[in-house]
Parts: C-alpha cells; sequence; structure tokens
C-alpha cells in the first residue's frame, strides 16, 4: 500500500469509546510510528452496520461517514482512514464504499503498525515479562490477518512469550452475544486454555473482546490486557484501564458521573458494568 | 499461530457501484443470488451451524433459501435461522466455489438477513434506543472536553 503522506485519519468506530485509554494509546502508537493523527468516531461516524433493519438510515449515515472522510482527504490532505474495528472496517469494504465514492484508502491499525514495526522496535525496551495467550477469532481474516499482524508485534517486545490458544468463531465477541451459547463458549475455551498453559495473560485484540472479558481480569492469576496495553508497557507507558476497573466492581468518580448526568449513568451503564461475565453466567443459567 | 487464508486488498477500495448503499445493497442482492448455485458449501463450511443445532438440515436447501431471501422471497425456516445467527466468520467466502466468480457469500448472507428483517418480515426487529445514549454516557465519563469536541 502507498500512503503518499503521513497524516491520517484514525476511525476507532463507537464502542471503542468503552476503552478511552485504549483510544490514547492506539493513537500514541500512530504517532510514535510517525504518522500525523485526526481521530474520529462515535455516532457522528457511524457506518451503520447496526442498522440492517433501517437500510435507509444506514444508508444516510454511512453517506456521512464516507463524506466526512473524503472531506479530510480533499481538504487535509488525510487520504487514509485507519481502522481499529473489524465491523466498520469490512462494512466499509463491502458496502459503504460500492454504495458511495469514497476518495480514501483504507487500512487497519494493526497493518499499519506491522509494516513500521522496525520504527517501533527500538522503543519497546522494558521487559514485560509474561506468558500471553492471544485471544484470537477467525472472522476478519477475510480482510485483515489480524491474528498474524499482532502475534508480529508482540513478538517484538522483549520478554513477553505468546501461547497457541483456541480461535473462536465470528469476528469479535459482540458478534457471538446474539448467539445462545456462544458467547459462554468462547469465553470458557479461551480460559481453559490460558489456565491450561499456565499463561498468566490473556491479550485481547478487540474493545467488544475486551469487554466481555475484563470483568474476568485476576481470575485464576490470569490478567486481561489489550495488545495496546502490552505494547505500551513495553515503552515504560502506564497503560491504565477504566472500563476494567469498573467491570470488577470499582466506579467512576462522582465528578465524571455527574458530568456524564447521574442518571443516565445509572440507567445506562451501571447495568452494564455490574452484568456478570459470560462464563459466570453461563454457569448460573443466565442468558447472555 | 496463522491466519487461514485471507482474500484482503489493503488499502484499496471498491469503485462504487451505486448512488448509496441502500441501492447498492438492493442491486447486489438479486446478482449474487444469480451466482449462487445452492451447493451448500458455504453452510456446511461455517461453524455456527453447530452452535445452532443445524447440522442435520440439508445444506442445499438452506442454501436455496439464501438464494430466495436475496431476490426479496421468503427463505426456509432453517435458512433464516442460519442468517439470522451469522457472526461473521467469514469461513463461507474462502469455502465458496463460485467465489472466483465474484460471489461474496458473506455479503450474500448479510443481504438475505436485511431481506428477512425488511422485506419477508421472517426476522423480528430488534432495537436498541439506548446503544448511542450509552455510548454517549461512556464518552463524557472519560473524555476531556477537548477530546469529545475533536474526535466526535
Amino acid at each position: 500500500m502507498a500512503l503518499g503522506a503521513d497524516r491520517i485519519t484514525f476511525w476507532f468506530g463507537c464502542n471503542m469509546l468503552r476503552h478511552a485509554e485504549m483510544i490514547r494509546l492506539s493513537i500514541m502508537l500512530l504517532e510514535r510510528a510517525g504518522y500525523d493523527v485526526s481521530a474520529a468516531g462515535g455516532a457522528a461516524y457511524c457506518c451503520g452496520t447496526a442498522h440492517d433493519h433501517q437500510p435507509r438510515a444506514a444508508s444516510n449515515m454511512a453517506a456521512r461517514t464516507v463524506a466526512r472522510f473524503n472531506e479530510a482527504a480533499e481538504k487535509d490532505g488525510r487520504s487514509t482512514v485507519v481502522t481499529w474495528c473489524p465491523s466498520c472496517h469490512m462494512h466499509m469494504s463491502d458496502i459503504m464504499a460500492p454504495g458511495n465514492s469514497a476518495v480514501f484508502e483504507v487500512t487497519h491499525i494493526t497493518e499499519l503498525l506491522a509494516d513500521c514495526a522496525d520504527r517501533l522496535a527500538p522503543l519497546l525496551k522494558v521487559p514485560v515479562n509474561r506468558r500471553v495467550l492471544l485471544h484470537r477469532h477467525v472472522g476478519f481474516a477475510t480482510h485483515v490477518p489480524v491474528n498474524d499482524r499482532v502475534v508480529g508485534l508482540l513478538s517484538r517486545i522483549p520478554g513477553l512469550e505468546l501461547v497457541e490458544g483456541p480461535v473462536h468463531p465470528g469476528h469479535m465477541c459482540s458478534a457471538l452475544a446474539a448467539v445462545p451459547g456462544a458467547l459462554a463458549t468462547a469465553a470458557h475455551d479461551t480460559w481453559t486454555a490460558a489456565v491450561a498453559k499456565h499463561s498468566d495473560t490473556v491479550c485481547t485484540i478487540f474493545h467488544s473482546c475486551h469487554r466481555e472479558l475484563s470483568a474476568l481480569d485476576g481470575k485464576d492469576n490470569v490478567r486481561i490486557r489489550n495488545w495496546v496495553q502490552l505494547i505500551a508497557e513495553a515503552m515504560g507507558i502506564d497503560a491504565s484501564d477504566a472500563y476494567l476497573d469498573w467491570r470488577k466492581g470499582g466506579a467512576p468518580d462522582i465528578a465524571a458521573i455527574e458530568r456524564a448526568d447521574q442518571s443516565r449513568y445509572h440507567a445506562l451503564v451501571e447495568p452494564e458494568l455490574r452484568k456478570p461475565p459470560p462464563l459466570i453466567a453461563a454457569a448460573q443459567g443466565m442468558v447472555e | 499461530m496463522t491466519d487461514a487464508a485471507h482474500l484482503y486488498n489493503m488499502g484499496k477500495l471498491h469503485a462504487a457501484r451505486a448512488e448509496t448503499t441502500e441501492a447498492f445493497l438492493a442491486e447486489t442482492g438479486p446478482e449474487l443470488a444469480a451466482l449462487c448455485t445452492a451447493c451448500g458449501a458455504c453452510f456446511d463450511a461455517c461453524p455456527m451451524v453447530d452452535h445452532l443445532g443445524l447440522r442435520a438440515s440439508d445444506p442445499k436447501s438452506t442454501t436455496d433459501g439464501l438464494r430466495r431471501l436475496a431476490r426479496g422471497e421468503p427463505g426456509h425456516a432453517d435458512t433464516i435461522s442460519w442468517v439470522s445467527a451469522c457472526t461473521k466468520s467469514g469461513l463461507c467466502v474462502a469455502a465458496c466455489p463460485e467465489s472466483s466468480s465474484g460471489l461474496d457469500a458473506m455479503l450474500l448472507v448479510r443481504i438475505a438477513k436485511q431481506r428477512a428483517l425488511n422485506d419477508t418480515g421472517q426476522l423480528p426487529v430488534k432495537q436498541d434506543p439506548t446503544y448511542f445514549p450509552r455510548l454517549k454516557v461512556y464518552a463524557r465519563l472519560q473524555l476531556s472536553d477537548e477530546e469529545l469536541a475533536k474526535w466526535l
């Protein structure tokens, strides 16, 4: 891929808004790799993939998002859109672009960083002494060999040992949640393999897997980390994880809750944070 | 740890084939259906079939339902169950013997599911009106004013 320029748009999607630190770490990694990054996400940049039941609305969302990226390419020289979310990436490639005239290219963050891994490698100086099982899905490989790319990046980290684990159906855990039992099976299989192989860390690739597994952090002395967090650790950068802390019983500070609207926090966010993790839910016979 | 087969074309996007995504999907459904021979290979390759208890179903009949749905006609019950549980594993893409002719099996399943939702009414619409409001709360919990202004 000829990037042509170092100015990019980092399209982090919608659900990454649960994981602000991972957005910031992604931007930091892209900047350390030499890119000038403009981040975009949330409802204003919706791909429309979650609105199959509203084809006209989904079409309008897709058109608006493509128009914004076209404008960034034409007026700001950002001719490459770098994705995080596999749903956004596949939707752009398979449906948004064929239905709209796009003047930009699309690549996934793992592709871009893998391409310039030699630039990042000298920055990975702090040993990360972890035995890591990578939580993988089979799906996104139709578009990006993401599992291979993440393995390639993690293998640059001193001290980090990767162990083989299962590959799950779907492109990420959120897809499995709609099929009874499928998410619990994936979580169980990941966890069983991690324990059997004496891993101390399960590494997630995507936000939705991180979301589903984060409440298990610490169980059987296995920690949950995302790949950007592990790379940051190797750079000596603190990689805090507010969502994971909240899923384990913590809560945002009261000032943040008031800023977000206390009643909406209690109605919309708290139930998700207190939801049992998939392993526990399945054991209790609860619907995922 | 190797991704089995990827058919991606890194960077380059398809040229626009329609004015809107809605029009693209409307035109593409019958086109993909015409390429499909209902051989059942995509169904056989799908890992969700076991989760759904559909392994005993007839792959040819089920994928014939896929073609019907993509044309806007009602699909078989097993086809409806199957397309409703698509998790985008993508194994159907490589399994499809017509892929070299331009048949994107995962897109065909996606379109069939949309038809079952919107045209034949065989799938119930599940809306989550709290989806974006919830994300807005998460954003305001964590992002600075500058990040809110610049990113969203």
